[in-house]
């Protein structure tokens, strides 16, 4: 545990050290660029509302890819499945009218649905024809985003809007906020704590690890490693689809253009980062939307373009990753040789 | 006739950049490593095309520079996966979403424009017209009149196709993939291979980019490779790496490019049309997983 949180914190330093780098590169303060960054995401209640708020949609597709890997099911399809959650959530907010209590909650399951039945389609093609989730999955992103931009544009378009935006969903549908915080959080919290608590306490989460770990062992022990392959597709497809409902409800309350923006990909990155651990998704999440969150009042602040958070943020993936691994073998090489000098002794 | 020129156009110009970037895949598949990095190598190579375009007037070094930028990225894989020994699959989508990050960032910062620049400014790949051939019906049509960089992808294929099973550094190339530890032990390091085929990878894939953003279209979008460099590794994939079958292939989804474009005069919705390609992609693997299954059962 304490070589994990070492070799993150060595890696984040070196990754903010080589940004620091590229900015003084281009002639900006790098230590006023960090320092807007993190004020204006981190320090003081409203910066920080806005970071546990960004957080949802990193997070949720974060803990999707996380559980899908580590179960060894090779689901790249969050793109696809957190706007097809998000074009649920949105067309059932525009034809249904509940009780907000009864109203979020549902809509919140639509979001699901379209998120497992995305990734429902890609679970049915490897299952019955082979075809590898990989590409599958990654195809089916694109065919997502081309059918809801058209759902937007033609059967669901605001007769109102000049861009193809469809019109508000029923406020009944709206998280409510408690302050500044945004009560979509909640379902965030909710998320990790189910999803570590199913992948690490329950017996299907023990055979999906299994089975991502070593399937061959899994299946002589009697684990069903189709039905298992079925199960983490849908459930991975319902977390992503639920952070594009998330997003609808706790928004712009409407399917907007380019509504899914890079969460989904971010999301697959956190996970990576992680090395596949929820909680370390979770709090890696956390620190991504910081940046992103930062990023805008840094830009008011220092004028260095917002779009520096995405380099950044590839930047933080390769050097935490590389030196993860990169310690891990040092760390090994010099356990073994203290080793051999004590048998030599 | 006009209808089926056109969808041969299309398809020869749909097929050029999935053709490049699956080349450049090629050598790297052949030379094991797992490379899914052409996606932002294609994204890059298309911005520096516009960049060096743009600002010398010269296409010629547009394609130089989005050779060298394409190059960057394949500099960087090479450091992290081969050097620093990280998981080819994070350097790759990592890579991918910096090339995403790094070209929007650049856009804004050197154009000061968000989404798409497009200026007068950029000059295109020239078309190449062939006298006396242009003059034979629809065959003529089609061959004359072929930007360069289609020809270029024409060469590529030969090229790789000789380069990867007739020369010794294609053999080197594939003991790499096959048996690292053989070809390590009989004196060629197989990093060393590995290294080499990224560096081919980046050169094809720059290639690619600046067809996409110079010839394709005359300027660049955010994001503008499209998930081809995704297409391309289906390509690699369905064909086992073999240059002349990635050709086919490519021509495949080309034409289903193409065919997206007819359909719109159909009144079909443009985003059903952007679609085809990516489900004939699926179509084909059904194919493939079906074909590998019937092997495994006879």
């Amino acid at each position: 545990m304490r070589q994990k949180l070492l070799n993150a914190l060595i890696g984040i330093l070196i990754a903010l050290l080589l940004g620091a780098f590229l900015l003084l590169l281009q002639g900006y303060d790098p230590l006023a660029t960090y320092e807007s960054l993190f004020r204006y995401s981190l320090f003081g209640y409203y910066p920080f509302a806005t970071t546990l708020r960004n957080a949802v949609p990193l997070v949720l597709p974060g803990l999707s890819a996380a559980i899908a890997f580590a179960s060894g099911v090779v689901n790249l399809g969050q793109p696809g499945q957190l706007v097809m959650g998000a074009l649920f959530a949105t067309v059932g907010g525009l034809y249904l009218d509940l009780p907000p209590a009864l109203m979020i909650p549902v809509l919140a399951l639509l979001a699901m649905l379209g998120g497992m039945l995305w990734a429902g389609i890609a679970a049915l093609l490897r299952r019955f024809f082979d075809m590898s989730e990989f590409i599958v999955t990654l195809m089916l992103n694109m065919i997502a985003d081309y059918f809801t931009a058209w759902a937007i544009t033609a059967p669901f378009k605001d007769p109102a809007a000049f861009s193809p935006m469809t019109p508000q969903i029923n406020p009944n549908g709206w998280l409510p906020k408690w302050g500044e915080f945004n009560t979509m959080i909640l379902f965030m919290f909710a998320a990790v704590v189910l999803a570590w608590f199913i992948f690490n306490r329950w017996k299907a989460g023990y055979e999906w690890r299994i089975t991502g770990q070593n399937a061959l062992f899994a299946r002589l022990g009697g684990c069903n490693i189709n039905r298992n392959f079925v199960a983490v597709m849908l459930v991975t497809g319902a977390l992503a689809g639920l952070a594009g409902g998330l997003v609808v409800m706790g928004g712009p309350h409407r399917f907007i253009r380019g509504l899914g923006a890079n969460y989904a990909w971010d999301g697959v990155m956190i996970a990576i980062v992680a090395n596949n651990g929820l909680i370390a998704t979770f709090l890696y999440g956390l620190f991504f939307s910081a940046i992103q969150t930062g990023a805008l009042g840094m830009e008011l602040i220092t004028n260095v373009p917002n779009e520096i958070s995405q380099v950044l943020q590839a930047l933080l993936v390769l050097v935490i990753v590389a030196s993860r691994e990169y310690l891990n073998t040092a760390l090994e090489q010099l356990a073994a040789r203290r080793r051999a000098r004590e048998v030599r002794t | 006739m006009k209808i089926l020129l056109g969808l041969i156009n299309g398809m020869i110009s749909g097929a050029t950049p999935i053709l490049l970037a699956a080349l450049g895949g090629a050598y790297t598949y052949y030379a094991g490593v797992f490379n899914i990095a052409m996606e932002g190598m294609l994204l890059t190579g298309a911005f520096f095309a516009v960049l060096g375009s743009y600002y010398t007037g010269s296409w010629l070094v547009g394609v130089l520079l989005a050779v060298a930028g394409a190059l960057l990225l394949s500099l960087i894989f090479i450091l992290f996966a081969v050097v620093l020994k990280t998981d080819e699959f994070v350097t790759g989508i990592a890579l991918n979403l910096f090339a995403v990050g790094a070209t929007t960032y650049m856009l804004r910062k050197i154009f000061s424009v968000k989404g798409v620049f497009s200026n007068p400014a950029i000059q295109p790949i020239p078309s190449i017209r062939l006298p006396l051939i242009e003059n034979i019906p629809l065959v003529g049509e089609i061959l004359s009149g072929q930007n360069l960089m289609v020809w270029v992808a024409v060469i590529a294929t030969i090229l790789t196709y000789y380069l990867i099973f007739q020369t010794r550094f294609g053999l080197r190339l594939r003991a790499a993939g096959y048996n690292p530890a053989r070809l390590d032990s009989s004196g060629v390091p197989s990093n060393r291979m590995r290294a080499l085929s990224l560096l081919a990878c980046g050169v094809l894939c720059g290639l690619g980019g600046a067809f996409l953003s110079l010839g394709y279209v005359n300027l660049f979008a955010e994001n503008m490779s499209a998930g081809r460099g995704w297409i391309s590794l289906a390509a690699i994939i369905l064909v086992n790496g073999n240059a002349l079958g990635i050709a086919l292939i490519s021509l495949l989804f080309g034409f289903s490019d193409g065919l997206g474009l007819l359909l719109q005069g159909y009144r079909v919705p443009a985003q059903f049309t952007a679609m085809v390609p990516y489900v004939a992609t699926l179509i084909a693997l059904y194919f493939y997983a079906a074909r590998k299954r019937r092997l495994k059962n006879a």
